[in-house]
């Protein structure tokens, strides 16, 4: 069956019906991997958050008061509220949890955007810490990428540990590990090296962290260069863990679109492990991102490892609308049964019996001038359509007329 | 094989990114340095060249409207814009500096008036040493402001420091050293990863 969707002449009916249909195929999608929707309350408790280290940023938050003084904020990501609703449920219990949401997160736009509100689908693999969960998820974002019919797309998997770790030995001031994060999440190597001369660091770390942002590429290039600034058992144990979902990657045959990059450094601290996001040809920014954050459970009172990512449905729709992805079909508009007074009850009658039968039906009476296409209710039984008059005793005969005639 | 926008500052520095791409064997046969055209092709039309204002380039390539931009290091750290940079074509050297009169003494205890044409910059740098500031957003002339009473200080761009000198002002601080920069749409660095590199290199070659 073509699930393709109608056209519209109004801009606003159409840009739903797209949105509509590509968050049909995320969530069924979603869904053929064991995934179950949920949703949380777009208000949260700012305490909450506040409590919350290596959160959103507390000035990005969209802040309201209710009426007894106590502040509130508008949900302004998925990931934190899904794993709250999953460690605070006994029932689940620390077990193995598939989920998924879409809803609207509101956050004040940082630079030069306007938009305060953004829709996103996500997924959550809760209570699984192995390389199988990290390879699931990843495979899943490449499986709908290619679904929605991208055909040049990267998946990019960097760690969130790595960078940790060789920084931990540095001690860094925050002014100083903010510019290095810039030149690292930039590749600006022009600027790296002076900087990192100025830093006055034992030289197996300024060399490992010089050679960072260069560890990019396809995954067994990287993973073999990598070996080379390896400090520390806790750095092996992350290079093992990375070649471990490689593998399972492989099995999935998705390789060709993933791309290894240890310079990638999400700003959102609470990821530990994998960190990810998804490119589309000729769109600027990523359209999904994602990672494993199995310390984020411990806030809410339990030890819960996590991975999961999130599409941007807006910036995919737009990716979508660049690559002419949309999948439209032409069909005809509503029917539209004219009726004189007279014959009203008979139309209205006819009218319900075709919607009974999936048909769209709009019903208007007839005045001077009115009529353009559409079926013409006359005497008993009798109707226009195409200017032809037909008689019909049965619904079925009168679906059939319409179907024949194709008002 | 996927076809690479390359978006460059109109005017002096395009001229001068030209010549190198030239040297680096990408030939735009129907450029001229008065024409009025913005979108120039290779030979092998695997390249396309657009013309844009220089504060925009950054934009360009961070919205992924351009898959590599050529422009100056002023404008990258004023756009603050997210994109890879990766590789300095030691053109259009200069530097951002802080200027004001000779005799100007600073005070961190007082809001420090600002005036400049590059809020971001000035904003990043004052907040780094700790001096709480008021910014006059100016579009030029910017020397003119501390003369007439508009601003302790100005931030700008600093090159011979002629102009500097015939205002009777002075350098006062020095911020960060400018020259051309390439940068890179972070998703056409993932998606047309070959063609970005081997642009690069063919570049990198003809600098050397």
């Amino acid at each position: 069956m073509r699930n393709g969707i109608e056209k519209s002449s109004n801009r606003a009916v159409m840009n739903y019906k797209i949105k509509n249909q590509l968050i049909h195929k995320l969530k069924s999608r979603f869904s053929t991997y064991g995934y179950e929707q949920v949703h949380t309350p777009t208000f949260e408790d700012y305490d909450m958050y506040n409590s919350i280290q290596q959160t959103v940023n507390k000035d990005e938050m969209i802040k309201v008061i209710d009426r007894s003084g106590k502040v509130l904020v508008l949900r302004p990501d998925g990931t934190i509220p899904m794993t709250r609703l999953t460690v605070t449920d006994r029932e689940i219990n620390g077990s193995e949890q598939r989920l998924f949401y879409v809803f609207n997160v509101y956050r004040h736009p940082n630079g030069e955007s306007t938009e305060k509100e953004s829709t996103q689908a996500g997924v959550e693999l809760f209570g699984n810490k192995k390389p199988e969960a990290d390879a699931e998820v990843i495979a899943l974002a490449v499986h709908t990428l290619k679904e929605i019919g991208f055909n040049n797309f990267k998946i990019e998997i960097g760690h969130a540990g790595f960078f940790k770790e060789l920084i931990e030995q540095a001690n860094l001031s925050p002014q100083d590990l903010q510019q290095l994060q810039e030149l690292i999440q930039s590749k600006n190597m022009v600027e790296m090296e002076p900087f990192l001369t100025k830093l006055d660091l034992p030289s197996e770390i300024q060399e490992a962290l010089y050679a960072i942002p260069l560890l990019y590429g396809s995954p067994s290039a990287v993973l073999e260069e990598t070996k080379s600034i390896i400090q520390n058992e806790r750095m092996q144990h992350i290079l093992d863990n990375l070649l471990a979902v490689i593998e399972v990657l492989e099995d999935y045959d998705v390789l060709d679109f993933i791309t290894l990059n240890l310079g990638l450094i999400n700003n959102m601290d609470y990821y530990t492990d994998v960190i990810f996001q998804g490119f589309v040809e000729n769109i600027g920014k990523p359209v999904l991102m994602g990672g494993r954050y199995d310390q984020l459970g411990k806030q809410f009172g339990k030890d819960m490892p996590a991975i999961g990512f999130a599409y941007e449905v807006d910036d995919l729709l737009e990716a979508i609308n660049q690559h002419k992805l949309t999948d439209v079909r032409n069909e005809p508009a509503p029917l539209t049964l004219y009726y004189v007074a007279k014959q009203r009850r008979k139309a209205l009658e006819a009218a319900q019996s075709l919607r009974e039968q999936e048909y769209r039906v709009i019903t208007k009476q007839l005045e001077i001038g009115t009529a353009e296409a559409g079926i013409l209710f006359l005497e008993d039984k009798n109707v226009l359509i195409d200017e032809t008059e037909q008689t019909f005793e049965t619904t079925e005969e009168l679906i059939r007329l319409v179907e024949k005639g194709g008002a | 094989m996927e076809k690479l926008t390359i978006a460059l500052a109109k005017g002096r520095p395009a001229k001068h990114t030209i010549e190198t791409l030239e040297k680096a064997g990408m030939h735009f046969i129907d450029f001229h340095a008065d024409s009025r055209k913005l979108v120039f092709f290779n030979e092998e039309r695997t390249i396309k060249l657009i013309f844009v204002k220089a504060v925009d380039v950054p934009t360009y390539v961070e919205r992924g409207a351009a898959d590599i931009g050529i422009v100056g290091k002023d404008n990258i750290l004023e756009s603050r814009a997210d994109v890879y940079e990766l590789l300095d074509l030691k053109i259009g050297k200069c530097k951002f500096s802080v200027a004001g009169f000779p005799d100007y003494t600073a005070d961190s205890n007082q809001t420090l008036t600002v005036a400049t044409k590059y809020p971001n910059v000035a904003k990043k740098y004052f907040s780094n040493v700790g001096q709480s500031i008021e910014i006059v957003k100016l579009n030029g002339s910017v020397e003119l402001a501390p003369l007439i009473g508009l601003a302790d200080v100005i931030v700008d761009i600093v090159e011979t420091g002629s102009t500097l000198k015939e205002n009777g002002l002075v350098v006062l601080e020095d911020i960060e050293y400018i020259s051309t920069r390439l940068i890179v749409n972070k998703a056409s660095f993932a998606t047309k990863s070959t063609e970005v590199k081997d642009f690069i290199d063919q570049l990198k070659n003809a600098l050397e």
